[in-house]
């Protein structure tokens, strides 16, 4: 039996450890600003009026909806790099000794590992609806709460490749790694009909895919090319379910049997 | 000074089954079989290496055993470690706490996981800050500190959460002397509330004057669990007298003096100086001052002298903690 109070407390512990990071918030907010203000103006220049029509009319709006997607990964992500942090200084084992169930201590920290990248990524997400709007509010409800649980699952993929991963190293660099890729083989940046085929039928698949286009449906962006809205939401539920349920049993047969040691 | 026996201890709150931790081919804690009594504060003794810390993280399910299992209270902690954890707190060896993080906060929220209502986690908080002279750094982060204030930030955690089973490990390592007593106080406090203690430590002084039962450790194996004043009895010729006569002792003297009862041996440093290894001092004493009496020898000083718990080890192992720590 899980107890939500037990849950919300491991949560809340990851959600003031990341306002510590005052640092890093600072220059993610910087890259964010960078990336909107320079780089998705200057490229919505670039492209010429056929091209913005197959994104709904308007790149900037169309990035700048993928680029929220970016952030919010990697922000969840954070969270493991928490966690070898943590090896480090040993409080994994501290964790691991607390009257909490290892299913509410994983459980905890993909929401506190979602929830605090979503909080944090809010002022940027208001600012991207400022710009963009919502034309059906129904939908972008739905929208959101599905990027809730997209922030929840990067934060339990994060956490299982943390605890799959022995070195810190190995870990920063496939991380990464990984985050050029995912983000590159997804429709954050572009659209999925200007990849070559072999890049597209890797990029459908990808969750970073399902929840841009989930986002750009609930702004109201249209454009024929975005992930049917149903398939992008059960991607988005697969994904967290797959990734907390990993979580779970490898932080049991991996931290709890000393093999981290 | 020695412990007084705790009338409080009882039945058995942690039996420990042939627990066995292996890492690799390095067996790190061998079979091992021990009780700690409900009530009691049990000393966990032995070198770096002995197999203490390992035991203490299977107890509180942290890593899991390769062989054997241990009950905390009612619970297996191989088949129910979520339930056993809930009469568990522990103190580590290394505090573990994350820089960036405060004394307040990582107190706050160790009371909060622990269940302690608002009101009471606030009042429990601030008199563990106060009582280990943390209260003005409460919103520092640990990265300013010394190894002496992150070891007490770590050892409030456990005096806040007051748990059934209090496991401690190292409890007074990098505090000064002032502080060690302050905290053997607390640890003391701790068993009278209520509490089961039981502390890990490869100090000889801590484990004598804090324990009622000690259990000694080397390489994963338990060699003797008792209290301190009974091991140390249990030595033979472990209690030493030395006795500086005014004049020279006979042969025929020394030859009496070791047919006594519980005298072991009988060595002369100097002709007038004796060294009389015996067992349970306290009880042969007035016989041997007797004898000097009858005998008509008048004694300058008398000096007894226990055996350590280093003697104890000395005694089981052949070697003392500090050798045993080299190897």
């Amino acid at each position: 039996m899980i107890s939500l109070r037990k849950v919300w407390t491991v949560a809340e512990r990851d959600l003031r450890i990341f306002l510590q990071y005052k640092f890093l918030l600072i220059m993610r907010a910087a890259w964010f600003l960078a990336q909107i203000a320079l780089f998705g103006l200057i490229v919505n220049k670039m492209l010429n009026p056929e091209v913005q029509l197959t994104v709904g009319g308007n790149y900037y709006n169309f990035y700048a909806a993928g680029l929220i997607i970016a952030m919010l990964y990697s922000t969840a992500v954070f969270i493991g790099y928490d966690i070898y942090e943590e090896a480090d200084h040993g409080v994994i084992e501290y964790l691991l000794s607390v009257p909490v169930s290892r299913k509410e201590l994983v459980l905890g920290r993909s929401i506190g590992g979602g929830l605090r990248s979503f909080i944090y990524v809010s002022p940027m997400l208001l600012f991207v609806l400022y710009i963009i709007g919502v034309t059906n509010p129904l939908q972008f409800l739905v929208a959101f709460f599905s990027l809730f649980l997209f922030a929840f699952g990067v934060a339990g993929f994060s956490i299982t490749l943390a605890v799959s991963i022995k070195s810190s190293d190995g870990f920063d660099i496939l991380l990464g790694v990984l985050d050029a890729l995912i983000i590159r083989l997804s429709t954050t940046l572009y659209p999925i009909a200007y990849m070559p085929s072999y890049y597209a039928d890797i990029a459908r698949f990808n969750p970073l895919t399902f929840a841009a286009d989930l986002f750009r449906w609930g702004t109201g962006i249209e454009s024929t090319l975005l992930t049917p809205p149903a398939v992008a939401v059960f991607g988005i539920v697969m994904f967290f379910s797959v990734f907390t349920f990993l979580g779970i049993i490898l932080h049991e047969r991996r931290l709890e049997g000393g093999s981290w040691q | 000074m020695l412990p007084e026996a705790n009338p409080k201890v009882s039945e058995p709150i942690i039996r420990i089954v042939n627990l066995t931790k292996k890492f690799g081919n390095f067996t790190a804690v061998d079979h091992l079989n021990l009780d700690v009594c409900d009530g009691e504060i049990l000393g966990l003794l032995g070198p770096n290496g002995a197999g203490k810390t390992t035991t203490l993280l299977m107890l509180t399910t942290v890593i899991r055993p390769t062989e054997g299992t241990a009950h905390v209270g009612p619970y297996d902690i191989t088949k129910e470690a979520d339930k056993s954890r809930t009469l568990i707190g522990m103190a580590f060896q290394e505090p573990k706490l994350l820089w960036v993080s405060k004394p307040w906060d990582i107190l706050d929220w160790h009371a909060k996981v622990c269940g302690l209502s608002t009101s009471e986690r606030k009042k429990r908080v601030r008199w563990a800050l106060e009582e280990l002279e943390l209260w003005n750094d409460r919103n520092k982060t640990v990265h300013t500190f010394s190894g002496g204030m992150r070891k007490r930030v770590e050892i409030a955690k456990i005096l806040i959460q007051r748990p059934k089973i209090a496991i401690i490990d190292e409890p007074t390592a990098q505090i000064d002397i002032v502080g060690k007593h302050r905290i053997w106080n607390m640890i003391r406090d701790l068993r009278d509330e209520g509490s089961t203690i039981l502390l890990a430590t490869n100090e000889l002084y801590e484990a004598d004057v804090l324990s009622d039962r000690v259990a000694i450790m080397h390489k994963g194996k338990l060699l003797v669990c008792d209290e301190p004043k009974k091991l140390k009895d249990n030595i033979p010729g472990g209690d030493v007298i030395e006795v500086v006569l005014k004049e020279n002792a006979s042969q025929e003297h020394l030859a009496e003096l070791k047919a006594m009862k519980r005298v072991v041996d009988v060595l002369t440093t100097k002709p007038n100086h004796l060294k009389i290894y015996l067992n349970q001092a306290e009880e042969v004493l007035p016989h041997i001052t007797e004898f000097f009496i009858k005998t008509q020898m008048p004694i300058a000083t008398i000096q007894m002298s226990e055996p350590s718990l280093d003697d104890v080890f000395v005694h089981y192992t052949g070697l003392t903690i500090e050798e045993a720590q080299k190897k």
